[in-house]
Order: C-alpha cells, then sequence, then structure tokens
C-alpha cells in the first residue's frame, strides 16, 4: 500500500463526489456528496501522514471532521428552513437566486 | 500481502459506495451507502496505522453526522424517490468535467510534490503514532486551531437554531 495507492484511491472518491454534486438535484445528496469530497482528502491527508511519519495529518483529519460537523449543523438547518418554505428539496425548483 | 488484500478490498469498497451514493435515488439508500463508505474509510485508516482517526471516523461521521442526516431525511418525510442522475448531454459533460478538473488538480500537485521536499520518504522525526503523539501536536503546537474550532462549533450551533426557529408574529 503506498502512497501512490492512496492519493488515487483519494482522487478518485474526490472526482465521485465532485461529479455527483454537479448532475444530483436533491439537496440531501449534495450535502452527502459534500461528505464524499471530504472523506477523499481526510484520506489523503491520512496517507501522507503515514507517509512522512508525521502527526500533522491527523491533525489537519480532525480539523477537517470539526468543520464537516459544523457544515452538515448548519447545512441541515438550511435544509429545514428551506423544505418549511418550500415543501420540496428539489434543486431545479428552487431557483429564486436566478436573474 | 494481507494488507494488500485489505487495501484493495477496502478501496473497492468505499468507490462502490460512494457511486452507490451519487447513482441511489431515495436519499434515505443515500445515508446508508454513505455509511458503508465512512467504514470503509475508516478501515483504510485503521490500515494506515492511524488507528486514532479511525476511531474518531466511527465516532462522530458515522455516530453523529450521519445519524443527523438520517434524523433529519425521516423528519422531513420525504415521500417517494427523487430524481436520479439525469440521462441528458449535459450531465455527462458536467460529471466529465469534474473527474477532468480534478485529474488535473491531482497532476498538478504530484508535479509541486515531486519538486517539493517531500520527495523522500520519512521526512518528520517521529515516527510514533498513537493518543500521545495526537495529543501532544494538537495540544501543543496547534492549541490555538483547536480552541478557535471549538468557537467555530459554537458559532454553528447557534446558527442552526437560529435558522431553524420558527418566525414568530411582530405583534
Amino acid at each position: 500500500m503506498s502512497l501512490e495507492l492512496v492519493v488515487g484511491l483519494g482522487i478518485v472518491l474526490f472526482a465521485i463526489g465532485a461529479a455527483g454534486f454537479f448532475i444530483r438535484s436533491n439537496t440531501v445528496v449534495l450535502l452527502l456528496c459534500i461528505e464524499v469530497m471530504l472523506n477523499a482528502v481526510n484520506l489523503i491527508l491520512a496517507g501522507f501522514s503515514r507517509y512522512l511519519h508525521g502527526m500533522e495529518g491527523q491533525v489537519f483529519i480532525f480539523m477537517i471532521m470539526t468543520v464537516a460537523a459544523a457544515e452538515a449543523a448548519v447545512g441541515l438547518a438550511i435544509l429545514v428552513a428551506l423544505y418549511r418554505l418550500l415543501k420540496t428539496l428539489d434543486m431545479s425548483r428552487i431557483n429564486f437566486l436566478k436573474g | 500481502m494481507i494488507e494488500s488484500i485489505l487495501f484493495w478490498g477496502l478501496a473497492l469498497a468505499a468507490v462502490a459506495s460512494a457511486l452507490s451514493v451519487v447513482a441511489l435515488r431515495n436519499p434515505i439508500n443515500c445515508v446508508m451507502a454513505l455509511l458503508a463508505a465512512m467504514l470503509a474509510t475508516a478501515g483504510l485508516y485503521a490500515l494506515m496505522g492511524a488507528t486514532v482517526v479511525a476511531l474518531f471516523q466511527v465516532i462522530v461521521y458515522i455516530g453523529a453526522v450521519l445519524v443527523l442526516f438520517l434524523f433529519v431525511v425521516m423528519l422531513l418525510n420525504i415521500k417517494g424517490p427523487s430524481a436520479g442522475i439525469p440521462h441528458s448531454p449535459a450531465a455527462v459533460a458536467v460529471s466529465a468535467a469534474a473527474v477532468g478538473l480534478t485529474a488535473g488538480m491531482a497532476w498538478l500537485g504530484w508535479k509541486a510534490m515531486n519538486l517539493s521536499i517531500l520527495a523522500g520518504p520519512g521526512v518528520g522525526l517521529r515516527p510514533e503514532t498513537g493518543v500521545a503523539s495526537i495529543a501532544l501536536e494538537l495540544f501543543g503546537r496547534h492549541l490555538l486551531v483547536f480552541e478557535l474550532t471549538s468557537v467555530l462549533l459554537l458559532a454553528a450551533a447557534v446558527g442552526a437554531v437560529l435558522i431553524t426557529r420558527k418566525e414568530k408574529d411582530p405583534s
């Protein structure tokens, strides 16, 4: 299990998350795709932490986990407010910012 | 040998579950697929020797974040499957662009990495892993960042409460 394999796996997961973020229209799935991307970055950081025999990568993983938890809380709060207002979670029907 | 088999198994599980997060129609199934992906990632962390990170992946991500997702999906009671992957040329183009962009960023990062001091293994001085070394790092050099993340979490909690609060009549 070399660094190249771990970074390659992280890149594949990030690409899946990024592509999913752009092609899906359900808001819950969009937040899940963000989590997939954050996980891919965490995986790459863990791979570098192991490769360089340092602890910094794992400390960064903890920070990213904290930010992901905060992001999920605020994102789901926005989602609940949006659903209460519009009764839909379909991004193609939420378009008030469209000019 | 056994390490390689475990790595490939966990990697395949992670990629397959990430693909199902994108492909499945029902949001509950998507959350469950993400749970499988997180478990596979936790296994990869454990395989890489980052046992504390694997532990926190299970406790924080699966135990808190994904349960919150499940809770909200069930609370909103979304009826029926939602729209899946659209079968349009635009969707194919956008996903190809996302994959290409990621590959380009990875190539640039790889080039930069080969140029830098990261080119050789074992640059760091502390080969040991475990709770003690992480705690020394987290509460030593990164203490300010640690304290700032607590402020971030507080702000997120207050913000979430404020956003979901029902508007009261001004009277």
